[in-house]
């Protein structure tokens, strides 16, 4: 038997990729492919499973109480945090970029990033005991100032829980936003902005007319990043609030956690997160279809 | 520019910076406080460094109080005072040594395996799909690429029962392995276009001196790479170390805890009656992250945004 050179080739490649398609098909495609076949079935652990159709999502969509509330906590902390991470970080990496000497603009990078150096478990809960808790900072400070009936517990008290979740990580100068915000401002060609100073366009004129068009790629690509987490985090609730009190701060991914994890509803939670991979993929779609980056616009100049 | 402008921006980053940090300001200086005094005052410097500071700077023969350990408070000369408060400083970093040193060294165990299987793979799987055509390969790489669009909220579940019914809960191949396969994607992805811009010349010559895909990898592709490869494993460690989600449902039993799910579970045991401990862990699982920071800043900042790639 012959085989040709090329085939032979062909064949060489392919043993190498084995071991990477071996595992994206064993660790990523079947948990892919089983979210969406065990969404239609009930079953605990050990336990004999039943095939019910479309009843999780006719559950979930329709008659639980949490899926209202839950959807809406999402878009209220993932439209807060659309709002901070396109302005804050840009208007502290364009402060940055406009400091005349390098050494400095160096430093506060790097100052900015120190925070990303601690585990994320770890900040939520400085926060927890810092800020929020009876006697922490915000609650002194309250006291020092002669305002103690405002101190309360921030993520206790049904009418603060949501916003004091929102609130978390003030002034919001996230290190890695800063610093693609700052990759955009620095790619801008040196020539645009000698033509923007000769026709006199500087400052905050310059800002929106010259700088915030050229970073309109890192705009969309944060927003799509935040959008993505906004939808499907849920870490930090789990450990700031447990999605208490009530419902206040429940949002879908941590109901679909309690649903496998506590309740042990798999077939429930598998549903329940088809419905949030749905919402991600929507609004991604609608992101990249609606929302031009800076090289879209120059193409339709 | 106006001369004011650059006072001003200083100003303004300097107050932005403060405020950022302030939390971990709070939590260095919560590391070496007693609960008595965390109870009786919020902003307080550590007591332990006031006295420290009173006693290295005592006039011969002046005496303190410190605490015997019956935890009687007994007269004592300056150098007892010295030892005394610097044992009472380092007491919550050893408690909190003590309780997250078993963490620690399974995250870098995970960390590290997961970093070294994903910078192979991956550099080979992009080396194959960067430097040759053949009948699939473009489909090949859109296939891998595809595998972004799903969300880990997706595959969260259905990982758990994939990695249960393969029998590896509570082992350290429950992390290690999901992670490979989902950490190659964004290294193939990096290593791809890293290997793509490799001039074509170079691979020509080995292959006519009649090296095989091994000596072209070895020889020519590893020594021309150490930039793609060190953003890879710096992402790839600053992922591992910081997921705690996936580790705190996967280790039923609780005995393979990685530093992000141990902090959690420390944070809700008998530690968390003395912040000491807690504030003094959390800036231990901190460290090595500071020392990779510190040691390769430059391959660290592109590799945050090496993942900026035209949404």
């Amino acid at each position: 038997m012959t085989i040709g050179h090329r085939t032979r080739a062909t064949l060489v490649c392919y043993a190498l990729l084995l071991p990477t398609l071996a595992m994206l098909a064993v660790f990523v495609f079947t948990p892919v492919i089983w979210a969406f076949s065990r969404s239609l079935f009930e079953f605990e652990i050990g336990a004999a499973s039943r095939f019910v159709g479309l009843t999780n999502y006719q559950e979930y969509l329709g008659r639980d109480p949490t899926f209202l509330p839950s959807i809406a906590n999402m878009l209220f902390l993932t439209l807060v945090a659309v709002f901070v991470q396109l302005t804050v970080p840009l208007i502290v990496a364009k402060l940055i970029h406009s400091l005349p000497r390098e050494r400095w603009r160096y430093i506060y990078r790097l100052v900015f990033l120190i925070p990303t150096l601690v585990p994320g478990v770890a900040v939520m809960l400085i926060w927890q005991g810092m800020i929020y808790s009876d006697r922490g900072m915000l609650n002194e400070f309250l006291r020092g100032i002669g305002l103690a009936s405002w101190a309360t517990g921030w993520l206790a008290n049904p009418r603060t829980a949501l916003l004091a979740v929102a609130m978390i990580g003030l002034p919001f100068v996230g290190g890695f936003q800063v610093l693609i915000y700052y990759a955009g401002l620095s790619a801008i060609p040196e020539s645009v902005n000698e033509a923007a100073a000769i026709e006199g366009c500087t400052g905050v004129g310059k800002f929106f007319r010259i700088d915030l068009p050229m970073v309109l790629s890192q705009l969309k690509l944060i927003l799509i990043l935040t959008i993505i987490t906004g939808v499907q985090g849920f870490q930090h609730l789990l450990i700031l609030t447990e999605g208490g009190p009530g419902f206040r701060t429940m949002v879908p991914g941590l109901w679909m956690y309690y649903n496998a994890f506590s309740f042990q509803r798999m077939g429930y939670a598998c549903g329940i997160g088809v419905v949030l991979f749905a919402i991600v993929l929507g609004l991604t779609i609608l992101n990249i279809k609606y929302f031009r980056s800076t090289e879209e616009l120059q193409e339709a100049a | 520019m106006e001369r004011w402008k650059v006072p001003a921006i200083h100003a303004v980053l300097i107050c932005l910076a403060f405020m950022t940090l302030l939390p971990f300001f709070f939590t260095v200086n919560n590391i070496f406080r007693t609960r008595p005094e965390f109870d009786r005052e919020f902003f307080s410097l550590p007591d332990c460094f006031k006295d420290l500071s009173q006693a290295v700077t005592a006039e011969e023969g002046e005496t303190f109080e410190i605490e015997n350990e019956e935890g009687e408070i007994v007269e004592a000369g300056s150098d007892e005072a010295i030892s005394f408060n610097l044992r009472k400083a380092a007491r919550g970093p050893r408690l909190a040594w003590r309780a997250i040193r078993p963490y620690m060294v399974n995250s870098l165990w995970v960390s590290a395996v997961t970093a070294f299987g994903v910078a192979m793979l991956g550099s080979v799987t992009a080396y194959i799909l960067a430097r040759y055509q053949f009948f699939g390969s473009r489909l090949t790489f859109l296939t891998i690429i595809s595998t972004m669009m799903f969300p880990a909220v997706l595959t969260l579940v259905p990982s758990f029962l994939l990695v249960k019914k393969l029998g590896l809960l509570n082992t350290y191949w429950a992390m290690i392995l999901p992670y490979i396969a989902g950490g190659q994607v964004f290294a193939i992805f990096v290593f791809r276009s890293f290997f793509a811009g490799l001039p074509e010349d170079l691979f020509e010559s080995a292959r006519i001196d009649g090296a095989g895909h091994f000596r072209i990898y070895w020889n020519l592709v590893l020594p021309l790479s150490k930039a793609a490869f060190s953003v890879v494993i710096i992402m790839n460690i600053i992922g591992t170390w910081n997921n705690f989600l996936w580790p705190f449902i996967t280790n039923t039993e609780g005995k393979k805890h990685v530093v992000a799910s141990g902090l959690f579970v420390l944070a809700t045991s008998e530690h968390a009656s003395n912040p000491a401990t807690l504030y003094a862990a959390y800036a231990i699982s901190s460290i090595p992250m500071l020392i990779l920071f510190v040691y390769a800043t430059r391959p660290f900042m592109r590799g945050m945004t090496s993942g900026a790639f035209k949404a």
